[in-house]
């Protein structure tokens, strides 16, 4: 188990001057946490994201993760630690098969080809894309290429996992699937997405982010069961809370 | 617009060619880029007039591609591009240099030997470099580059440029598809809107191209790619391959190899 924590003080970001997308963000996340970052579009849930792995390292108050500031000097310790899967997964994915984009990062870190290649393997079992090792990444299938660009920060073996969205372009069995591998990963992992079915099976707490402000950070489930609080935040509830009608077969 | 999607294709139908498990593809990169190099230097060297001596160079290249077992039509059209520019470059040849030359028993105007010839180099040219990258992946060619004391910032930008042109077709497509499915019988893109959608792929594949970077970024790179700190070593195979090559292109392009054989094929004969 690891010992890293992200605490996170009066965050305040903006892409423009004066036009401040986060403001006054504070909360802390520790040890094996898997926290839910909810809000509707556009509410800044993929940019606190990229603020914590220091891909906007111009903010002002306090982000650390394990006690380490994140700021230009520090980021490449930082990022060795962070596993951040996009939000798009051809971002994510740059070389030409499964195998090179799973053994990039791994590489990058000067690891022996045998080590690399145990890497690979292991990070390509979790994410159950054996299959897809020797396969080109532009023949993939959007699901595919989910689970590719999962395993391909998987195999760095970080201590922090950041998912943006990570159920977009899945069907329900690779949906399954990316839940079991999220709920399989003990370490600290921060959820940004609205699919709040999804936060609900994977995270046992939530943050709700409106108005570039934190409106509630709670238990998962009592939260996303504050159907008024969602509404008022621009949400539903999840929709296996809704109530929703099923056809049945006769 | 099939354009488009026809590069991309093409782009990653080269990179599926160089991943290729084929004992062409394992050859040490830094030995197929030196011939390739040496291949060319030769090739361009030839007298214009030497039609029959730079037929023989022909070797190589039909060599690479049954050894590499790479398809010859493939080859041929990647000449679509370059055959024009050359025929173009080649042709004030055939009206300039007007002296007489006895070929064949026919009184024939140089200018037509130096065309051919120009030709001739353009087409080996073309299918050396082709049999190069149907053979060598991107890495392993800027590994050999690295190995040639190629300044590692210039060998990036080359590395990156390439995988950056995948990333601006691709949304160079993804525009004209959504262009194209909202104007219907429409032919082409209207003159109109060429400045809007040349100003917005930009935009887009800056945005692409910077989320790829932070990908990158969070993935532990810091300007140098991995495979080139892997060390491919020398075989045995390898130099064998080079002696042999380097020999035969040295020995093709010194002697007049093919009218000798001609020579002795029809002493043979007659």
């Amino acid at each position: 188990m690891s010992h890293i924590r992200i605490d996170v003080e009066g965050l305040t970001f903006g892409y423009e001057k004066g036009k401040e997308i986060l403001s006054g963000i504070s909360f802390h996340a520790a040890e094996s946490e898997s926290v839910g970052i909810i809000g509707e579009n556009g509410v800044g849930k993929s940019t606190l994201l990229k603020l914590l792995a220091g891909l906007c390292p111009e903010y002002t108050g306090s982000v650390r993760i394990e006690d380490i500031p994140v700021e230009k000097s520090t980021l490449s310790r930082i990022r060795s630690r962070i596993g951040y899967v996009f939000q798009d997964a051809d971002s994510q994915l740059f070389m030409n098969t499964v195998y090179e984009d799973v053994a990039f990062a791994p590489r990058n870190y000067g690891l022996p080809e045998k080590e690399v290649e145990r890497r690979v393997e292991q990070a390509l079992k979790m994410t159950g894309a054996e299959h897809l090792k020797e396969k080109q990444i532009y023949r993939m299938s959007g699901g595919e290429k989910k689970l590719v660009s999962i395993a391909s920060v998987l195999s760095m073996t970080p201590d922090i996992l950041l998912l943006d969205e990570p159920s977009g372009a899945l069907d329900p069995k690779n949906r399954r699937n990316l839940i079991r591998i999220l709920n399989g990963f003990d370490h600290l992992k921060l959820i940004a997405s609205h699919d709040l079915d999804l936060i609900l099976e994977t995270c046992e707490r939530a943050v709700l982010l409106h108005g570039g402000r934190i409106v509630k950070d709670g238990p998962a489930e009592e939260l996303l069961t504050d159907g008024k609080l969602l509404e008022e935040c621009g949400l539903e509830l999840p929709l296996c809370l809704q109530g929703r009608r099923t056809y049945k077969m006769h | 617009m099939r354009g488009i999607d026809g590069a991309i294709y093409e782009i990653h139908g080269m990179d599926a060619l160089a991943a290729r498990k084929q004992w062409m593809n394992e050859v040490h990169p830094l030995v197929k880029l030196l011939l390739t190099l040496g291949y060319i230097v030769s090739v361009v060297s030839f007298s214009r007039y030497d039609v029959i001596g730079l037929t023989g160079m022909a070797v190589y290249p039909l060599a690479g591609f049954l050894l590499a077992e790479l398809s010859l039509r493939e080859g041929c059209r990647r000449l679509r591009v370059v055959l024009p520019i050359v025929c173009l470059m080649g042709l004030p040849d055939l009206f300039l240099d007007r002296q007489p030359v006895l070929f064949l028993g026919l009184q024939v105007n140089a200018g037509l030997f130096s065309m051919l010839t120009l030709v001739e180099k353009g087409i080996f040219a073309v299918f050396a470099s082709y049999l190069l990258i149907a053979t060598t992946s991107l890495d392993k060619l800027c590994y050999a580059l690295r190995l040639l004391h190629v300044p590692k910032v210039l060998v990036t930008q080359f590395m990156l440029t390439y995988r950056y042109i995948t990333v601006l077709l691709e949304e160079a497509e993804r525009m004209t598809q959504a262009y194209a499915l909202r104007a219907n019988g429409q032919k082409g893109i209207r003159f109109k809107v060429w400045g809007s959608l040349t100003g917005l792929l930009l935009l887009r594949g800056m945005d692409r191209a910077e989320n790829v970077y932070e990908a990158m970024l969070l993935r532990g790179y810091e300007g140098d790619y991995g495979y080139l700190r892997e060390k491919l070593p020398f075989r045995f195979g390898d130099i064998l391959y080079f002696l042999f090559w380097a020999a035969l292109i040295t020995a093709f392009s010194i002697w007049p190899l093919l009218p000798l054989v001609g020579d002795l094929i029809g002493r043979i004969w007659i």
